[in-house]
């Protein structure tokens, strides 16, 4: 078979569902083979998503690519449709990269470890399924089957109030989902003549042309279901108990993959397929982020438990994706995106780590662990490392991200000048409170004298092996962002055109600095002055 | 020549790389590399002497007269927007370079003879490599955002060595609180930033000076904006240059190893500020409401540091009081358009100040010989005396640093203080006369220093003294910030059993070489800068400004005025520092319970910490459990809705109890599943 007729997306989808499925069949008690087989074919999946990338994606293209398109279920009109662009390919490969690392990261779990890993299986195949899927049907689907596998991950192998966290997520978001399901329908079914047939394809539903009146509905019921999953104020309540209960594997996945579906959602629905709407709802989109971001971080702040805190702090820095999203011009997209790869690297580092603090002192309270750092110092080397790349240091990928929300946001002329103002500052507010919170949990856990008495010692190699691999691509990144931001430029860039080719005629200038704006200004009277002469 | 400039990139790169390799070798191979223990110092240290080598052959080539160079590349990019990176080398980027790289070569020197017995020896000098490296990327840097970065590198570097003994709580407590009041400076930095690309469209320091000239004189852009974004910027450096109301970060950051607070803490981080100010002299110069807000932060910030280093017994803190006070100098320079006197100090201060601190990192080396590893003890001048007689090289490189200080001619001080005062002077008389009292304060407390460590008897074995210092360390903390248990205190004296010397000896030559090698400096480099020869000012001048080349019009009587007045002030301070402290014909305490209100207000450090902590550290944590409580029972609970909560608390959960939780899920797989179903077919 030629590789350009191979099903790459097809390939990389299956791959770990089907070799999930023979778990049951392999004798092993104790999970020492199990994880070699999981790991090993979240490697291979991980490595042909990167060779299919590298020989197959265009990156100086905005359209979707690699587009596989089967029959699938037509009784209903659904379709396996697959393909990838600027949006999706990156968080593609942060998911390969994080399960895989997840996989890794749970490898002493004694506790039904076929289950755990074939569960981590089904959850890669459906996390890759969600941001390749291309019918709408289809996408919702894969969503749904998602959530399986994280109410398990969180009731089996959670905490003490597992069960309650796993409840209130399971409710949360299905409940959300069913709002995508409603829209989707009304997506698909609006203005379809009698006898013609009715598609799901989201490149043909996103050039329909709806009433603003349903735009704006079919927005606002994205806008919940994405935003329960982006644990927006004040649908994230979920989210902490969530992130908090789950295993630190578990927490990998949850902050590092599945928030990022919800801001995947909002571009993809919200922002490419209803900008119209996207423009009345773009405000609220912006006072929204800086509500997350503020009032995060100060709910992370009053957390006593580790996991928490740190759950909290995602919830802050999901602020910064909405505040890009906000913004109409290609540098607060692209921000936004790349604060999405770059969270989730930083959070999946920090849960990992807690992980490994959790699994030596067994408590996640804070006043109880003091003073790691005596007994761990590379744990706490790497820790410092994660919970700087976290409060946006320069140099790591965080920063970069979150300077170009600003920037993008502060040069927004479609924006009033006051609106920029206020939440500007608000926003700028949260890179104080980041460092309060986050600095004051390094004190706690790692500095001072130490008073319980660990179970284990410094972290293993495979733990620093585990820790580095996030931690280098974030050091990578922000150091030459390019690096990421290549890979989702030219999307960006053709969303932001798109969006601002719905706004008022006046405010249609990109990025506008006060200065640019004068100097057209003397120009033209230089040209006129020309003529004249 | 131009092969040194398109190399100059490798300047910050050579320590980057030392610390790197340092690093990872402490994070792959722990054991072996804190092994190797001074070959990772040698490491280090070579690159770092490749990046002085480098530095001082840019110098001498800009002195020679060479172009400035710039050399960028494009960063980021998004849309029309592009962020370039680069390095610009210029005058007063090789005059930083090179200060930067002769103080850190000398600090790393002395590193390993302070730090001899350090577990952690090899990941202290990661550390100071790292710091060296993103120091020097921030003086290169061509624009703002690149500045910032560096900025809060730096800023990184010192929170970590800062937290270098992190076993200590006082020093656990002091890098937090560095990091986060220097966050709050770099939130005005950020927004300033913001706000002034949004008015010029660009990042680089000219070219927003001139633009926001044209956008404020065309009216396209209000004054009070542009005095707004300027100030938010100078945040910045009010944080970073420990100016006052956020200098409170300076003092506790002497929990750190005395090596850290000669580099980072004197000579080099906290000097940052100022050049920043420097580099954005095109934007703030044209705004005068700016430059007034500068002149006077300045003003009151040397005042206010030096009221507070009169009263201080802990050698460090009393130093670290003086550099906020100095550094206020410098600030005040720039606000009053002393561009060339506030660099000139900047450099005088760096090479004499880094000494006084590596003075005081020896003293308290030899007094933890007598009294242990205690900081409340080893670091306290009543506890000293007499010192001139163990360690004489000490003694004498002190003394030296004090007289530059104070500015005693010939030494470095007096002739950048002088230059400022004088300057300062002819802009604003009241400013003069603040920087004046300061100046006879800075010789007062500089020689009380002097003479309770050096001169005298010496109390090191005064068990007496000891107990009060003890007393009242466990007091004072328990009100301060940092509130140390008794039985925190307790923990320090478990391994200071090893003592004791009944005297303390004078420390080994890596750490006297680098004391005597920044002694030639702070003797002689203000030579550089004498009025009627100023080299210092032909070579480092403000940008636009044009330096007349006949300076035969020196005017030998303003000079003298001017010079004998702040030589005369200096003396007093001396004169009286010797009465009460040397010759104790005048009694200290006396005079201090005659003036008890104003005593206590200087001793308790005008009450600014316990004002922050109470209103700023105590107010956010109240704050944030509000939020918090809100957020679990107001929005939780609305959320949740009544109903859900019943069922999920009550009847829900008995069913989930069961362990059929699983089940249920999949009861809303195959529901959701069937309403597709349902609604397709339909």
């Amino acid at each position: 078979m030629e590789s350009a007729q191979f099903p790459w997306l097809t390939a990389i989808l299956l791959l770990p569902l089907v070799a999930a499925l023979p778990i049951p069949l392999i004798p092993d008690k104790e999970g020492k083979t199990i994880r070699w087989y999981a790991l090993g074919v979240g490697l291979i999946d991980f490595a042909l998503m990167i060779y299919a990338f590298g020989s197959q994606y265009l990156l100086q293209s905005a359209d979707v690519q690699m587009s596989e398109t089967y029959n699938w279920l037509p009784q209903i009109g659904v379709s396996w449709s697959l393909a990838v662009d600027g949006l999706s390919m990156p968080l593609v490969l942060l998911t390969g990269l994080v399960t895989t690392l997840a996989m890794l990261a749970a490898w002493n779990t004694t506790e039904k470890p076929k289950l755990l890993f074939g569960l981590m299986l089904l959850m890669y195949s459906a996390q890759t399924a969600v941001f390749m899927a291309q019918d709408l049907l289809m996408f919702f689907l894969v969503w749904e089957l998602e959530l399986v596998p994280v109410y398990l991950l969180i009731s089996i192998w959670g905490g003490p109030k597992r069960l309650y966290a796993s409840t209130k997520f399971i409710l949360y978001t299905a409940i959300a989902s069913i709002f995508i399901l409603v829209a989707a329908l009304s997506m698909a079914f609006y203005g379809v003549e009698p006898g013609q047939a009715v598609t799901f394809d989201m490149q043909a539903l996103g050039m329909k042309d709806y009433p603003m009146g349903l735009e704006m509905l079919l927005y606002a019921g994205f806008l919940v279901a994405f935003g329960t999953k982006l644990s927006v104020f004040p649908l994230h309540t979920w989210l902490p108990d969530a992130h908090g209960e789950a295993s630190a594997p578990g927490s990998m996945l949850l902050a590092g993959i599945l928030l990022k579906m919800g801001g995947y959602g909002l571009l993809r629905f919200n922002v490419e397929m209803l900008p119209e709407a996207h423009i009345k709802f773009a405000p609220i989109l912006a006072i929204l982020g800086v509500v997350n971001i503020v009032y995060g971080a100060l709910s992370a702040f009053a957390q006593d438990n580790l996991k928490r805190r740190i759950a909290y702090s995602s919830i802050s820095h999901m602020g910064f994706v909405l505040l890009g999203i906000a913004a109409y011009n290609s540098l607060g997209l692209s921000g936004a995106m790349l604060q999405m790869v770059s969270h989730g690297l930083i959070a999946a580092a920090l849960f990992f780590l807690s992980g490994v603090a959790y699994e030596r002192t067994h408590t996640l309270k804070m006043e109880k662990m003091s003073g790691l750092a005596k007994q761990m110092p590379i744990a706490f080397a790497l820790f410092t490392a994660a919970s700087m790349a976290s409060l946006a240091l320069p140099g790591m990928s965080g920063f970069v991200s979150e300077l170009a929300i600003f920037l993008g946001f502060a040069t927004d002329t479609a924006y009033s000048y006051g609106f920029r103002v206020v939440v500007v500052f608000l926003a700028a507010v949260g890179l104080v409170l980041t460092p309060m919170y986050m600095l004051s949990m390094l004190r706690r856990v790692f500095y001072g004298d130490l008073k319980l008495k660990l179970d284990g010692f410094d972290a293993s190699p495979r733990e620093i092996f585990i820790a580095l691999c996030l931690l280098v691509p974030v050091i990578g990144i922000g150091v030459y962002p390019k690096l990421a931001t290549n890979l989702h430029d030219v999307k960006t860039e053709a969303l932001a055109t798109r969006v601002q080719a719905e706004l008022p005629a006046f405010a249609q200038k990109q990025q506008g600095t006060l200065f640019s704006q004068q100097l057209t200004a003397p120009t033209l009277a230089e040209a006129d002055f020309a003529r004249i002469d | 020549m131009e092969a040194i400039y398109e190399y100059a990139w490798l300047i910050p790169v050579f320590p980057l790389l030392g610390a790197a390799l340092v690093g990872i070798g402490l994070i792959s191979f722990n054991q072996a590399t804190n092994r190797l223990r001074q070959a990772n110092a040698v490491l280090i240290l070579t690159l770092m002497g490749a990046a002085a080598v480098f530095s001082f052959a840019l110098l001498s080539s800009q002195i020679q007269g060479h172009e400035p160079f710039v050399r960028t590349f494009e960063w980021a990019a998004a849309g029309d927007f592009r962020l370039t990176m680069g390095y610009t080398v210029d005058h007063l980027t090789t005059l930083m370079l090179a200060v930067v790289t002769t103080v850190a070569i000398l600090v790393m020197i002395y590193t390993d003879g302070y730090m001899a017995h350090e577990k952690s020896y090899a990941r202290f000098y990661a550390y100071l490599s790292l710091f060296s490296a993103s120091m020097l990327g921030l003086v290169i840097s061509p624009n703002l955002v690149q500045v910032y970065i560096f900025w809060e590198l730096v800023g990184m570097c010192s929170y970590l060595l800062i937290g270098f003994w992190y076993d200590r709580k006082g020093a656990a407590d002091a890098c937090q609180k560095a990091f986060v009041t220097n966050r709050v400076g770099d939130f005005g930095l950020l927004l300033g930033m913001l706000g002034l690309y949004w008015a010029t469209g660009s990042f680089e320091f000219d070219i927003m000076g001139e633009r926001l000239e044209t956008l404020v004189s065309s009216g396209s852009l209000s004054a009070g904006l542009a005095v707004l974004f300027a100030i938010l910027v100078f945040l910045g450096p009010v944080a970073k240059s420990a100016q006052f109301p956020l200098h409170v970060w300076l003092p506790d950051a002497m929990e750190g190893p005395t090596p850290i607070s000669a580099l980072i803490h004197a000579a080099t981080m906290v000097a940052a500020g100022v050049f920043l100010v420097a580099r954005m002299f095109p934007v703030f110069e044209q705004l005068p409401t700016v430059m007034n807000v500068i002149a006077w932060t300045g003003g009151v910030t040397a005042f206010l540091g030096a009221t507070i280093a009169i009263t201080q017994n802990d050698i460090k803190k009393g130093l670290a009081y003086s550099t906020m006070s100095q550094l206020g100098y410098m600030v005040m320079a720039m606000g009053v358009g002393a561009y060339t006197a506030g660099l000139f100090h900047l450099m005088t201060h760096a090479y004499f100040k880094a000494m006084l601190f590596l003075g005081s990192g020896s003293v308290i080396h030899g007094m933890e010989e007598v009294v242990g590893h205690d900081p409340t003890l080893a670091q306290d001048m009543r506890l000293m005396g007499n010192l001139r007689k163990y360690m004489p090289i000490t003694a004498i490189t002190f003394l030296i640093g004090t007289l530059a200080i104070c500015g005693i001619p010939p030494f470095a001080g007096f002739w950048s203080k002088d230059e400022i005062l004088s300057l300062t002077f002819q802009a604003n008389p009241i400013l003069w006369l603040i920087g004046y009292i300061t100046a006879g304060m800075t010789a007062f407390y500089m020689f009380r220093m002097y003479f309770m460590t050096f001169e005298g008897e010496f109390r090191g074995k005064d068990a007496e003294i000891k107990g009060v210092l003890k007393a009242e360390a466990a007091g004072v903390y328990a009100f301060g910030p940092g509130a140390m248990h008794a039985q925190e205190l307790g923990t320090h004296q478990d391994h200071d059993d090893h003592h004791h010397a009944d005297t303390p000896h004078e420390s080994p030559l890596t750490m006297t070489f680098p004391l005597m090698a920044l002694a030639v400096p702070s003797m002689l480099i203000g030579l550089l800068g004498m009025p009627w020869a100023n080299r210092f000012e032909a070579f480092i001048h403000a940008p636009g400004e044009i330096i007349e080349e006949a300076h035969g019009a020196f005017d030998w009587g303003e000079f003298l005025i001017a010079g004998g007045s702040s030589v005369g002030i200096g003396l007093l301070g001396i004169t009286l520092a010797s009465l009460m402290y040397a010759r104790k014909s005048i009694n200290p305490a006396a005079i201090a319970k005659k003036i008890e209100p104003l005593y206590w207000l200087s001793r308790n450090k005008w009450y600014l910490d316990d004002i922050n902590y109470k209103v700023f550290v105590q107010g956010s944590r109240r704050i944030a459990r509000q939020v918090l409580e809100v957020d679990s029972k107001v929005v939780d609970g609305i959320v949740n809705l009544t109903g859900f909560v019943t069922l999920v608390t009550g009847e829900g959960l008995k069913y989930f109890e069961n362990g059929r939780a699983q089940f249920y899920a999949l009861i809303v797989f195959g529901a959701v599943l069937g309403l597709v179903v349902v609604f397709g077919v339909t």
